[in-house]
């Protein structure tokens, strides 16, 4: 009878840990993008510190545009 | 900057903060090229760049650091993501490199 319990205890433990393991290799996926080199880069309009719309799709056909995505504003980069 | 103006490129900036904090920042340190505001995190979702910080306890999902060059067919040239995007040069020479006539 112990041996069963302590096998169960285990066996859920073991679940336990595997689901803090999934979890944690998710947050980190979440950082990744899955964008690759030769995708077409997903449109979208953003309201810039000027409060106009600018949309990414515009500038097809114009110009090269280098998106640069920074943490926050006021920190270093 | 005008290493990329000369080669046919407009920089944007994108972060999660709001148009008046953006204004403040562009103000401060001076740049000329518009800082766009994703307060709903929809591109940074969508473009997967979303990391969790922890600061002193608090949890928060702020942008990783990201430089992505997209060409004149909307097709992504360039990606580099972590504390090394932050070094433009490397997005600079793709740039550059994109102005170059076929051939060169």
């Amino acid at each position: 009878m112990n041996r069963i319990v302590t096998a169960i205890t285990s066996l859920f433990l073991l679940l336990v840990l595997a689901g803090q393991f999934s979890a944690a290799a998710q947050e980190e996926a979440i950082a990744k993008t899955n964008l690759k080199v030769g995708d077409i880069a997903p449109d979208f309009t953003l309201t810039s510190n000027k409060w106009e719309k600018v949309k990414l799709s515009d500038f097809r056909g114009k110009k090269n545009v280098v998106l640069a995505f920074y943490v926050l504003a006021f920190t270093g980069g | 900057m005008a290493k990329l103006e000369a080669s046919d490129t407009v920089v944007l900036g994108i972060s999660l903060d709001s148009p008046a904090a953006n204004a403040a920042f562009a103000e401060k340190i001076g740049v000329t090229f518009p800082l766009l505001s994703d307060m709903d995190k929809e591109v940074l979702t969508a473009y997967g760049i979303l990391k969790p910080y922890d600061v002193k306890g608090s949890k928060f999902k702020w942008a990783e650091r990201t430089t992505i060059v997209v060409d004149k067919e909307g097709k992504i040239r360039h990606v580099e993501q972590g504390d090394s995007a932050v070094d433009p040069n490397s997005a600079v020479s793709v740039c550059t490199g994109l102005h170059k006539p076929h051939g060169q």
